[in-house]
């Protein structure tokens, strides 16, 4: 069923509309486009010459004259960085499957299913975001030692598969906006519970499964406070511990340290222009909805 | 439907990650609260000192307070209001649109190092674009991040910023909308306006109710910003509360005093929490 | 009734590719996974292992790891092993990792930790480690700053590898053509003041666009004007004393005089939110400045053409020569650390209280002001005066009585940021001087009462 001739928009409107989040949009960028600029900077051109503005963020050294493209290559060398990506990516794609899997499980127990208790645990869970992280990171942080996890990247990878509350709470409200007749009819059928969660609602759920995983690979991608706690060998350390160190050096490798600041935030650009369909995208039903 | 162990069974993975992980450090940190504990040596039991010292003898603790509040009653409805407005604007069917998405999302991204430089940049006074947009009007902007008295309005208008987030969950919310009710509307002789009003805003109420619910939270434990970019100056205009929070228990080794202050923190939070959700039947509306 | 649900018609070649992609990315991670490398290898695993944190990184790393490098090669018996812990969050790690019981051998500190942890009983009495003559000695040679940084109620817990003085560093180009002789550098405080006046110069709309003189941080010139917050006879915090008020008074009146708003929006345009190397005083926003010796090398680096010259900073009448405060880099043990003994022999090899003439040359790799007056008589380190004569200047400061540090009591963090707090009130106008320090007196005796009824 085409849905587009509810939202098409006159010749006018189209222009209104891509002036506006023009308009809008600049602020936005403009991180990206000084990261940019000052990553292909030679160190020369960043450091200020007399009487010029002396501030790294000006209109007049957007452009760098000349284009450095060495200071990637020398950015790359500078921190171990393929061994620092196969970590990262080992993080993210379990902490992906196992929070996005184990938050959809208990979301669907919490959206679906009445149980004694529903109403307070779900209070519960909602609680236990709000109590700040910094006065449980000792006792937390003993527990994992008593475990014997100090070291080891076990502290990064078991919770997640116990449920995110973020996410458990994301989904139990997508969950609750599917209509009861599709599960009602697969029950008469004979379905299980568990068959209806996997068969008919995972399926339906599509966009907000890919938006947890997306936030989840991002959180992941960007943890520097895990690995610096319980890990002390730097050959399992992560892209972001990487640009902490590099960050810290007072040695003024300015523009590389740009560099490698982009080459850490473009993945995740690329990851999510290319699959924001994939969570942006509606479902059409025939039949039963409405 | 009804089915108590079956209700349990599927909610089992958080029930037991939470007693396993999350409760002995609750439980501990409540302990903590009333004791004295520099980290290093055995926590010393003082009972309600801390309380007391907290909510009588600190001035210190009523500004991060204050200043915490107003921070969340401005920015959150800002947040909200900002982000759903944006993600209807996004969902239009325009060309370019995937780039236009991207773009919004980025500074949640791109890691606060960029966007801090670029931040202080434009709100600078003497360099800054927003003061030099308004110096071509004759108007001499304040000194914005360095002025204690527009210090948190800055900082409230750079949490603008931060709403892709929500924006990417309003936009998957939207395409969830069955295109049949917008039909019905528009067989009702409804304008775009009357639908979004009496089809989008209804139907999205749940995700909205997340968006807030999420909004108080994280603006009650705002932090970050505060930490790189005033370390709650000028003047203690930003010291944010979990940023005091965090100085007494790392940098003054306060750990008891810090516990205390989060349990506060935490019934706050919590009591606020629970009347949005006790009212939330009122107006949040579940389709299906 | 059957439900047959469709995803909605889709651009499929584009989209499956990613679905793919990501699904490849899975399957290598898992793959990676029992891939992953095995961890560091030691190069003498014999050895007993020293574990030693430090917060260093990019090319000073590279300094750490020479000096590591060189221990090594020096005896057979210990392997010292460094670990670059980024600097925001060190202490954490440091601190959970004592809790914990697992804490590194030694640690390369600079923030101020010594008396607060030193009370808690987290460090180890270094002069434990020394016999008699060793601690005599140490005592006698070393710089009396250094003593300061490391001492707490009459033992030593860290010992300095590199000391941090503040002088006036200025531009003999700006003071000509301001017709100020380069020669005569002014030796009186106000005098200096008057110079900065005379350097100054304003935008159209009265903005100040270069600054000749702006003097602030009180905690520096405290000392300067004979004040200080600390009376190491009788081991009290002092705050509001007349010196302190004198000093603040003069402070706050240049910032006034020169316009408190003018002031603030000034320094915000030098805001460059924390990347050291952007230095006002080389793209000429400032004439006169006073900063630290570790900038000697970046103008060597980053601006060898430029002009410029050092001088200590001038005492007002009644004032103190050689005086302000100061803060450097020293080694700490921890309690619990599994090798004290090794760990002691590679902080004895660093800072030079073995063998001085040998550790000279780590100081000039790293610029780092030495530790004992042997030290800075060793020819490599005279040698390196003469690289760079600028750094004369500091060395000249250096074994001044007149230097300061951080007030050494168990809650010097919390009464740190409570004078800056001060300094900021004062300096913006919002308290007169006598306010903000009577304020501050006050927190300050409330969280000496409080840490009383705490039993602290």
């Amino acid at each position: 069923m085409n849905d587009s001739w509810l939202f098409r928009l006159s010749p006018y409107q189209r222009l209104l509309t891509h002036a506006v989040l023009l308009v809008l949009a600049i602020p936005y960028v403009l991180p990206l486009i000084w990261m940019l600029s000052t990553s292909l900077k030679t160190d020369a051109q960043i450091f200020p010459r007399e009487g010029s503005s002396i501030s790294p963020v000006s209109l007049e050294n957007l452009v760098p004259r000349p284009v450095q493209w060495a200071n990637y290559p020398d950015a790359l060398k500078t921190v171990p960085f393929a061994v620092y990506l196969q970590n990262t990516l080992m993080l993210c794609a379990l902490n992906v499957l196992g929070a996005v899997g184990s938050s959809a499980i208990v979301a669907y127990g919490f959206a679906r299913i009445r149980f004694k208790g529903r109403e307070p645990l779900f209070l519960l869970l909602l609680a236990t975001m709000a109590l700040p992280g910094q006065v449980t990171m000792i006792p937390t942080f003993a527990l994992y030692t008593k475990l014997g996890w100090y070291g080891t990247f076990l502290p990064l990878i078991v919770p997640a598969f116990f449920g995110s509350p973020f996410f458990i709470f994301l989904m139990r409200q997508f969950f609750m906006t599917l209509p009861e007749e599709l599960a009602e009819a697969a029950r008469i059928e004979g379905a299980s519970e568990w068959d209806i969660f996997w068969r008919i609602v995972l399926p339906l759920s599509k966009p907000v499964l890919a938006t947890c995983a997306l936030f989840q690979f991002l959180g992941s991608w960007n943890d520097f406070f895990g690995p610096l706690l319980y890990l002390n060998d730097p050959s399992r350390y992560t892209l972001a511990y990487g640009l902490q160190q590099f960050m810290s050096s007072y040695g003024g490798k300015y523009a590389q340290l740009m560099a490698a600041t982009t080459l850490f935030t473009l993945p995740i650009i690329l990851l999510f222009f290319l699959a924001q369909k994939t969570f942006i995208q509606g479902i059409a039903t025939t039949g039963t909805k409405g | 439907m009804q089915n108590n162990r079956l209700g349990l069974a599927f909610i089992s993975p958080w029930l037991a990650g939470f007693l396993l992980f999350t409760a002995f450090p609750f439980v501990a940190s409540i302990w903590l609260s009333f004791c004295r504990y520099d980290i290093v040596s055995p926590p010393i039991w003082v009972g309600l000192a801390n309380y007391d010292e907290l909510l009588r003898n600190d001035p210190r603790f009523w500004k991060a307070l204050s200043n915490t509040l107003w921070y969340a009653v401005a920015a959150v409805p800002l947040g909200i209001v900002t982000a759903f407005a944006l993600a209807l604007l996004l969902n239009l069917e325009v060309r370019g649109m995937s780039v236009y998405r991207t773009v919004f999302f980025l500074p949640s991204i791109v890691p606060a190092v960029a966007s801090t430089m670029v931040f202080m940049w434009i709100l600078n006074p003497q360099i800054g674009l927003v003061n030099g947009i308004l110096s071509q009007f004759g108007v001499t902007g304040p000194a914005w991040l360095n002025d204690s008295r527009w210090a948190m309005r800055s900082l409230i208008l750079m949490s603008l910023w931060g709403v892709g987030g929500s924006v990417i969950i309003y936009l998957a919310g939207l395409k969830d909308i069955p295109v049949s009710l917008y039909e019905a509307a528009v067989v009702d002789g409804a304008g775009p306006w009357d639908r979004t009003r009496h089809v989008t805003i209804p139907m999205m109420t749940p995700v909205i109710f997340f968006n807030l619910i999420m909004g108080i939270i994280g603006a009650f434990q705002y932090f970050t910003q505060a930490f790189i970019m005033t370390n709650g100056g000028p003047e203690d205009s930003t010291l944010f509360y979990a940023l005091y929070l965090f100085y007494r228990a790392w940098k003054y080794l306060d750990m008891g005093y810090a516990s205390a202050m989060a349990w506060v923190l935490f019934l706050i939070v919590t009591v606020v929490t629970a009347v949005v959700f006790r009212t939330h039947r009122t107006w949040v509306h579940y389709g299906g | 009734m059957n439900a047959r649900v469709e995803s909605a018609p889709q651009a499929a070649p584009l989209r499956r590719a990613v679905i793919v992609l990501l699904n490849l990315l899975l399957a290598g991670t898992f793959i990676l996974i029992f891939a992953l490398p095995s961890p560091r290898q030691r190069a003498y695993s014999e050895r007993i292992p020293v574990r030693f944190w430090h917060m260093w990184s990019g090319e000073w790393k590279d300094v750490v790891d020479r000096i590591a490098a060189r221990f090594n090669e020096s005896q057979d018996k210990y392997e010292v092993i460094a670990l670059s812990v980024p600097g925001g969050s060190a202490d954490y790690k440091f601190l959970l990792a004592v809790a914990g019981g697992d804490p590194p051998d030694c640690m390369a500190q600079w923030n101020q930790v010594v008396p607060a942890w030193a009370d808690e009983g987290m460090l180890v009495p270094l002069d434990s480690l020394m016999t008699p003559e060793e601690w005599e000695s140490f005592q006698s040679t070393a710089y009396p700053v250094a003593l300061k940084i490391g001492s707490y109620k009459g033992h030593l817990y860290g010992v300095t590898t590199g000391i941090n003085i503040w002088a006036c560093y200025y531009r003999p180009d700006h003071l000509r053509e301001a017709g100020l002789d380069p020669d005569k550098f002014p030796t009186d405080l106000d005098e200096m003041w008057d110079w900065g006046l005379k350097l100054k110069c304003a935008g159209p709309d009265g903005s100040i666009t270069r600054m000749g003189f702006l003097p602030g941080w009180y905690a520096q010139y405290a000392p300067v004007f004979g004040g200080g917050f600390y009376d190491s006879q009788t081991g009290q915090v002092t705050i509001n004393t007349p010196a302190n008020l004198r000093a603040l008074t003069w402070l706050a009146g240049k910032q006034k005089e020169l316009g408190f708003d003018k002031v603030v929006r000034f320094q915000a345009m030098l805001n460059t939110g924390g990347f050291s190397t952007q230095w006002p005083f080389i793209s000429g926003q400032y004439s006169i400045t006073v900063d630290g010796q570790w900038r000697v090398e970046q103008l060597a680096k980053f601006a060898p053409d430029l002009e410029y010259r050092t001088a200590p900073i001038p005492p007002p009448k009644g004032g103190r020569a050689h005086a302000g405060w100061s803060n450097g880099n020293f080694m700490i043990i921890p309690k619990g650390a599994r090798e004290v003994a090794g760990a002691w022999e590679f902080i004895k090899f660093w800072s030079g209280v073995e063998n001085p003439e040998r550790a000279a040359e780590f100081y000039t790799w790293g610029g780092w002001l030495p530790l004992s007056r042997r030290i800075a008589q060793a020819p490599i380190y005279q040698d390196y005066l003469k690289k760079y004569p600028q750094f004369r200047t500091f060395l000249d400061v250096l074994p001044s009585e007149n230097i300061q540090v951080t007030p050494p009591v168990p809650f010097q963090v919390f009464l740190w940021d409570m004078v800056g707090r001060a300094d900021d009130f004062a300096m913006r106008g919002t308290k007169t001087p006598k306010q903000a320090l009577e304020d501050l007196e006050r927190e300050m005796q409330q969280e000496i009462a409080k840490r009383k009824r705490f039993g602290l």
